[in-house]
């Protein structure tokens, strides 16, 4: 027996909060003038910022333009000062290689490509504090900052962890301590609306009869991440649209 | 020198959007329903799952008769025939130059629609082919109007005009487009010693008021040995600073707006007009006056 | 609903590191009292029935507890008494931090609703989480919490009253402050209703009396001083010894700097320094100059109640003299310990100490174990507790005092009384044998048990297959079964049918968990603690003769030669012609008149069985030997009436290479299905040293004796064959039991193949399937198996190879410990048996010593010490050689493996510790045998009233 349990026996997480709560998520969308869209997103201590530049020409190498849909190109680094441990390279290496691979992937599944052949969106994320979850963390930030842009979306895709605790209970949304303390991690990004899962991926095995509520925790998980990302999106374009005064409806008056 | 350096944690930006329409349409987001019918025609910004019309970005809903499509509020630019634009040369072509208009192709510029030093009515001939880098070579900067909307969404431009052409000294900058104004013309001649033209890409030409417009002819010559005075410099600094305050807090660009933004801004020197809360000072300002002017 | 607080702690890691974890305060914990009006309704908070009564307040309370209050008297806490308990979570916390043992304890009592003890996460909290001050030590911070949380209590429930309770004297001063009523724990029990027993219960950290004389040992050393001294080399961190026959002297085995393991001797009150066996401490090393060499002196604590210390300098000087004169080659590090790193107190069983006033408030105890020094306790009941066996646990040692100083936890039953005895080897040897709780009863079939037409359907129908099983007399877990047919002319059936146990345990059940816990059934001399309740172990599961049972069945396919061409295994329904034992089984194969198809099927399988055993033989299996024996009781007065050593069959054999056979094969089934997690056994090969004193006897007989591998050690054992003394070939045998290394259950995941080899058996791979009714590891090699041949599915903890390892490592513990607690218990009853009676026995020498010769009786199977001399001293009669071996006394020499005549009887002096002692008879010695007695010993057990009596004890199969 460790001597920490990733749950206790009143049913509390190592940090207070319950099994199938998420840690607090804060975001903000258009941080960043230069960029077409960019979003920041703090996930629990977890902090990302992703930045979408284009639809534009293809740039360097006319090869890799596609004639009938747009090429995503994505990149993902973390800040030297993002984890405990001053991090020797902020990309490049194999870890930010696999999960660039993987952001790709994740935004394939969501943005409508085939509008835009000959193109190419980039996507940056840059992760600024890393406290477990990183990579959901940076799906669900490039979400933001893709929508920020106007790029056109299936729907929002939004990614989520879930362990399990105790060998037993299924838990939402892990920190970097819980990562710690053992425990296997399943990472699931999901289109939450029509519930389908676009990429999966686990830290070490667990037993098959454990899928199930563990997979259904964490796309409950993107359920909830996604309500919680629709309000600040409403919101933000509200915010653009009183300011501008909804401009170009204006026009046609 | 002395600098002072100006520190902020992003929890304390001030981040009050400036309302000024209290009217809020129903905004759609990624993936929700617009309707359960059919009859509905899609337009930009929606799409057709199962019996269901999408929006696929976040926006407002606009529908021409049966047409329905999503607006973002921000985007790339989508050109219309017979939009200004401000564009950067990124390639020379066969007959053609391409321009960066920040769109999500790079628009086209055929030899054939620009007008050569020797007359309007010239015939293009093989020499003028070789010429083309002399014309206008990667990096230049051009004003420039929407010919053409090709299927592929990408743009054909000319500049058959005087006051398109070739652009010399002067402040490019970029807002999103959809801040810029639309309005009957995007070339001002402000009457505080600069030009600006506002591109409905959204890039943003500032330089100072030519005095002999009858020598510019659309043409490709580029005066940079002529030394613009600081004064004039410095209106171009503050008009540029201006202009990243009202873009920053979503202020329509257009020309009263900036004008009154010059004036709001000229208790700031042009450095401070940096700061986020000077910037913020003059947005509230200008959009104060603005709210009052339409009033009135 | 959510509040974030961040708090930034340093880790050292090489540099400093910032570590920032979020910490949620909540608003939606309940408070956990039951007519608590502002917290949302929960149907988990039962209302308080008890009502605490203490004369102290003249209101019904509840009670808050501070850490140490937990940590010192949970021998309280688990009395009925207390109840109404608010356990903090700052609280719970630290305990698990500070005591883990202590923790589970405090967990079990929380799950017992009855007693009404809530935790309330504090520090999750929105209302009690207080930060932590910059300068603020832990403990005052924990104690603040605790503080606060009672504050808060008061203020949220008025009508309730909340006593904090605290041995803290500064943190009761600061809740009075509060306005919090607070109250020492001893001052609580003590006003309490009915108080009495449980004043015993308290643990006294304070010192029971505050000692004018001087401080008797040195202080230890501080932690912060320990850790830099062992950092710094000067220090060694290692587990206390205590040593058995001298209670001034112990060892300390620690690790050196290049990973050998060194034995540092300490001696003496200093040396020592309050160290109880099993504590890690750390010790000093002396210079080379202050070695001294282990005593051979014997030393007993006569300690006498009121005594001082004068008996121990007195001792310790003796110590001392007898240094000076060691060789200096004998001498071995020596150092002293300094301080007590972890403590490993446990509970002990033991007598109190006789002499002395038995009705003073101070007793000493005796442990049974001892190496474990006497324990000065509390108590208002002497008298009567000096007639019992008691469990006691230390609390503290504080410098002052010579014996540690504890308190009574509980009375096990009269001293010398068969049921006491037991118990006392059962908690020695932490056997868990309470009742099966209801929870695991519930998980039981009901009766009657019907076999429904879905059970038939999933199983093979082997009723109408003639299939017997055989086993000791008087079994009634009978787990497997056999039958045999033939094929073919050359070709023979041959099943092996174990009950199916892992049809009624499912995993993960109260039953499974709880199965697994006692990993074996533990066979005492008169009792029988079962790994799985009654109604499956002798009736459900058991295969008895004439009864339809489900089993697992594993089919070979063998030729006359015994070669087996295929396996299969499948779940099966049997009905076992009969069930007989060893005795009838070979009764029925010798009488050639019986010609039914059980005597064929059986004089089959004793034929195959005679080939596989060869088989196995050539291949350089070794046949061990252990004295093991058997007694035979009275079933009225339960009082042993004979002891014997155990009978054997060719039946035995028979069953046993059968049993060995499925084993392997299922072994190889179930590896190859699940390389990762299959539970299999091994038994490593011993070091070639451990042979060492089987060579050297060998040697002194004139063979050699070769262990390089199993096979050549296994001729070698075979060739040892002395005509003149056939006892000298099973004497050699025991003695190379004695060198072998343990067997052990193991995942398949954490070694490489290489190390699945079982050595005694000489097999490649081997685990255990046929005992799934009295061993944990059968049923999960039947699940295992289950799965592999479709009739059931894995679950996930079958599958996790550390999950696995820990089983195995509670298997290999338990096991060994009910090994041991088997062979306490024959000792006690053969002591029991011997109680007043005399007797000449025929023995044989198993080794000499210097002032000793060790002789084995085979007819009891004991072994006992014949001095030939007082500890300490040479031999008056005897010359000791120690070349050959040999103890010389005139024209008579004793060898090892001498046959002897002696007389046995029992010394019963000390009461815990009765012991046998032996005087020679034959070869006769003047001046020190005895004539022999004039009634030669004649076997009592062949009288006939004793067959249903004795317990069952099958041989742990290898």
């Amino acid at each position: 027996m460790s001597r920490k349990e990733l749950l206790s026996k009143i049913g509390l997480r190592q940090d207070g909060r319950r099994a199938e709560e998420l840690r607090r998520i804060r975001c903000k969308l258009g941080v960043f003038t230069q960029p077409d869209g960019s979003a920041y997103l703090e996930q629990g201590l977890t902090k990302v910022l992703a930045a979408v530049y284009g639809p534009h020409q293809v740039r360097g190498g006319r090869s890799k333009a596609q004639h009938d849909a747009a090429i995503i190109n994505c990149q993902f680094s973390m800040a030297v000062f993002s984890t405990g441990e001053r991090k020797k390279r902020p990309r490049g290496d194999r870890k930010s290689t696999e999960i660039s691979i993987h952001l790709h992937q994740a935004l394939l599944a969501a943005v409508k490509v085939e509008l835009y052949p000959w193109s190419q969106i980039d996507v940056y994320v840059e992760v600024l504090h890393a406290d477990g979850g990183v990579f959901p963390a940076c799906v669900n930030a490039a979400t933001l900052a893709l929508i920020d842009a106007g790029i056109p979306l299936k729907e929002y895709v939004c990614a989520c962890t879930a362990s399990l605790a105790n060998n037993n209970v299924a838990m939402v949304d892990i920190s970097n301590q819980e990562e710690t303390l053992g425990g296997p991690v399943l990472t699931v990004v999901a289109l939450p609306m029509s519930a389908k899962i676009v990429h999966m991926e686990m830290s070490q095995r667990f037993h098959l009869d454990h899928l199930p509520k563990v997979l259904n925790l964490a796309l409950q998980g993107c359920k909830d991440i996604k309500a919680i990302l629709d309000d600040v999106v409403r919101q933000h374009v509200k915010d653009i649209g009183s300011s501008t005064g909804w401009s170009q409806t204006n026009r046609k008056q | 020198m002395l600098q002072e350096i100006h520190i902020r944690l992003a929890e304390t930006r001030d981040n009050t959007p400036l309302a000024i329409n209290q009217r809020v349409p129903k905004i759609f987001t990624p993936g929700e329903i617009i309707s359960e019918q059919q009859e509905f025609m899609r337009g930009h910004g929606t799409y057709e799952e199962d019996i269901y019309l999408k929006a696929s970005v976040a926006g407002i809903k606009e529908q021409v008769n049966k047409l329905i499509s999503i607006r973002p509020l921000k985007s790339r630019y989508n050109g219309e025939i017979g939009d200004v634009v401000v564009g950067r040369i990124t390639e020379v072509q066969q007959k053609r130059w391409k321009v960066d208009t920040n769109s999500r192709l790079d628009s086209l510029l055929l030899l054939s629609s620009v007008n050569l030093p020797g007359g309007e009515l010239r015939r293009r001939s093989a020499e003028d082919e070789h010429m083309m880098r002399q014309y206008l070579q990667e990096g230049d900067l051009i004003s420039a109007e929407v010919q053409n909307v090709f299927s592929d969404g990408s743009l054909s431009l000319h500049t058959r005009s005087f006051k398109y052409g070739k652009l010399s000294q002067g402040v490019m900058l970029k807002v999103f487009p959809s801040l810029i104004k639309r309005s009957k013309t995007h070339f001002h001649d402000l009457p505080i010693g600069a030009s600006v033209i506002l591109g409905n890409n959204g890039f943003v030409w500032i330089s100072p008021t030519m005095v002999n417009q009858e020598d510019n002819v659309g043409g490709f010559t580029q005066n940079l040995e002529e030394v613009v005075p600081r004064g004039t410099r410095e209106t171009i600094g503050r008009l540029r600073n201006c202009i990243l305050a009202l873009a920053q807090s979503n202020v329509m660009l257009f020309d009263t707006s900036i004008l009154y933004a010059y004036e709001e801004s000229l208790k700031y020197n042009v450095a401070e007009l940096l700061l986020p809360e000077a910037m913020v000072d003059v947005a509230i300002l200008t959009q104060h006056k603005l709210n009052l002017s339409e009033y009135s | 609903m959510l509040t974030t607080k961040i708090f930034i702690r340093k880790n050292r890691a090489g540099n400093f590191l910032k570590n920032i974890r979020e910490h949620y305060l909540r608003d939606d914990i309940h408070c956990g009292i039951s007519n608590c009006h502002d917290c949302p309704p929960n149907s988990n908070i039962s209302p308080a029935t008890h009502e605490n009564k203490c004369s102290l307040y003249n209101f019904n309370h509840y009670l808050v507890l501070d850490t140490n209050v937990i940590l010192h008297q949970m021998d309280l806490l688990e009395e009925d008494a207390m109840c109404n308990v608010i356990i903090l979570n700052t609280v719970l916390e630290e305990v698990k931090h500070r005591n883990l043992p202590i923790y589970k304890r405090l967990n079990n009592i929380m799950e017992n609703t009855d007693r009404n003890f809530y935790l309330f996460p504090n520090n999750f909290h929105i209302e009690c989480y207080i930060a932590q001050d910059k300068l603020e030590v832990i403990n005052d911070y924990n104690d603040r919490c605790i503080r606060r949380a009672c504050t808060w209590y008061m203020q949220h429930v008025p009508d309730a009253k909340f006593v904090l309770l605290t041995d803290d004297v500064a943190n009761r001063q600061l809740a009075a402050e509060e306005n919090i009523y607070c109250c020492s724990v001893e001052n609580y029990v003590a006003h309490l209703e009915n108080c009495g027993s449980l004043q015993d219960k308290l643990a006294h950290h304070d010192g029971h009396s505050i000692s004018k004389s001087d401080d008797i040992f040195p202080p230890h050393l501080t932690t912060l001083e320990i850790h830099k001294g062992i950092k710094e080399n000067k220090l060694y961190q290692g587990v206390y010894h205590a040593s058995r026959d001298n209670f001034l002297e112990g060892y300390v085995v620690v690790e050196e700097s290049d990973g050998t393991p060194m034995q540092i001797i300490v001696q003496g009150r200093v040396g020592q320094n309050r160290a109880v066996q099993g504590d890690v401490v750390a010790v000093e090393l002396f210079n080379v100059k202050e070695w001294t060499a282990p005593s051979d002196l014997v030393f007993e604590d006569e300690g006498l109640v009121e005594s001082g210390v004068d008996e121990v300098l007195r001792k310790e000087a003796e110590l001392n003299v007898g240094k000076g004169k060691k060789e200096a080659e004998d001498r071995k590090p020596t150092g002293r310990v300094v301080g007590v790193i972890r403590r490993k107190w446990r509970q002990y069983c033991g007598i109190l100490q006789q002499d002395g006033d038995a009705s003073g408030l101070y007793q000493l105890f005796v442990p049974a174990e001892k190496r474990v020094p006497k324990i000065r306790i509390q108590t208002r009941q002497g008298v009567f507790l000096r007639t019992q066996k008691i469990v006691v646990t230390i609390d503290l040692w504080p410098r002052h005092s010579r014996y540690p100083e504890g308190h009574f936890v509980r009375a096990l039953g009269a001293i010398g009384d068969q049921a006491t005895e037991n118990e006392v080897v059962l908690l020695e040897h932490e056997v868990p044998h309470n009742q099966f709780s209801e929870q695991v009863l519930k998980c039981l079939p009901k009766l009657p048990w019907i076999i429904t037409d879905a059970d038939v359907e999933a199983r093979v129908d082997l009723r109408d297959i003639d299939i017997c099983s055989v086993d000791p007399p008087g079994c009634t877990d009978i787990d497997d079964a056999l039958h045999c047919r033939p094929l073919t002319k050359d070709t023979f059936e041959v099943g092996v049918h174990i009950a199916d146990v892992s049809h009624f345990i499912r995993p993960g059940t109260a039953l499974d968990v709880e199965a697994a816990n006692r990993a074996t059934t533990v066979y005492l001399v008169n009792k029988r603690i079962d790994m799985v309740p009654e109604l499956l172990s002798s009736n459900l599961c058991s295969l008895r003769g004439g009864e339809e049972r489900f089993a697992f069945s594993c089919i070979w396919e063998i030729d006359k030669n015994a070669k087996i061409l295929n396996v299969r295994c499948h779940k099966s329904i049997i009905r076992s012609r009969k069930a007989m034992t060893y005795e009838e089984a070979q009764i029925t194969i010798d009488d050639k008149t019986k010609n039914d198809s059980i005597a064929i099927s059986l004089r089959n399988l004793n034929m195959l069985a005679k080939i596989l055993k060869r088989k196995r033989l050539e291949n350089g299996a070794l046949v061990l030997a252990s004295p093991e024996v058997k007694i035979h009781m009275d079933s009225e007065t339960m009082e042993p009436l004979d002891v014997e050593v155990k009978k054997l069959f060719e039946t035995n054999s028979m069953v046993e290479e059968f049993m060995l056979l499925a084993n392997i094969s299922v072994a190889e089934i179930i590896l190859e299905a699940f390389p990762d997690c299959a539970m299999l056994r091994r038994h490593p090969e011993p070091p070639v040293s451990n042979f060492d004193p089987l060579i050297k006897v060998g040697k002194n007989l004139g063979f050699d004796i070769k262990v390089d591998t199993g096979k050549h050690l296994a001729e070698s054992l075979d060739e040892a064959v002395n005509a003149n003394n056939p006892y000298i070939n099973t004497m050699l045998r025991i003695l190379a039991t004695r060198c072998m290394m343990q067997a052990v259950y193991f995942p398949s995941g954490i070694y490489e193949k290489s190390n699945f080899f079982h050595y005694g058996l000489a097999v490649p791979l081997y685990t255990h399937f046929t005992s799934p009714i009295r061993r944990y590891a059968d049923i999960i090699v039947h699940r295992l198996l289950a799965v592999t041949v479709g009739s059931d599915a894995t679950y996930p903890d079958l599958l996790d190879k550390q999950k696995s390892k820990l089983l195995c490592n509670n298997l290999n513990y338990r096991n060994r410990m009910a090994q041991y607690a088997g062979r306490a218990s024959v000792a006690f009853n053969t002591h029991l048996f011997f109680r007043n009676k005399v007797q000449d026995e025929e023995g044989y020498i198993l080794c000499i010593r210097k002032n000793a010769v060790q002789i084995l009786i085979p007819r009891y199977g004991l072994e006992c010490t014949l001095y030939l001399a007082e500890k300490g001293q040479s031999s008056a009669y005897f010359q000791y050689d120690v070349e050959e071996q040999t103890q010389k006394c005139g024209d008579i020499t004793l060898h090892a493996f001498d046959p002897v005549t002696v007389r046995l009887s029992l010394d019963s002096s000390n009461v815990q510790h009765e012991k046998f002692v032996l005087k020679l008879v034959h070869p006769y010695i003047e001046g020190f045998s005895l004539p022999p007695l004039n009634v030669p010993s004649k076997r009592k057990g062949d009288s006939k009233n004793k067959n249903k009596s004795h317990e069952k004890r099958k041989k742990q199969l290898h």
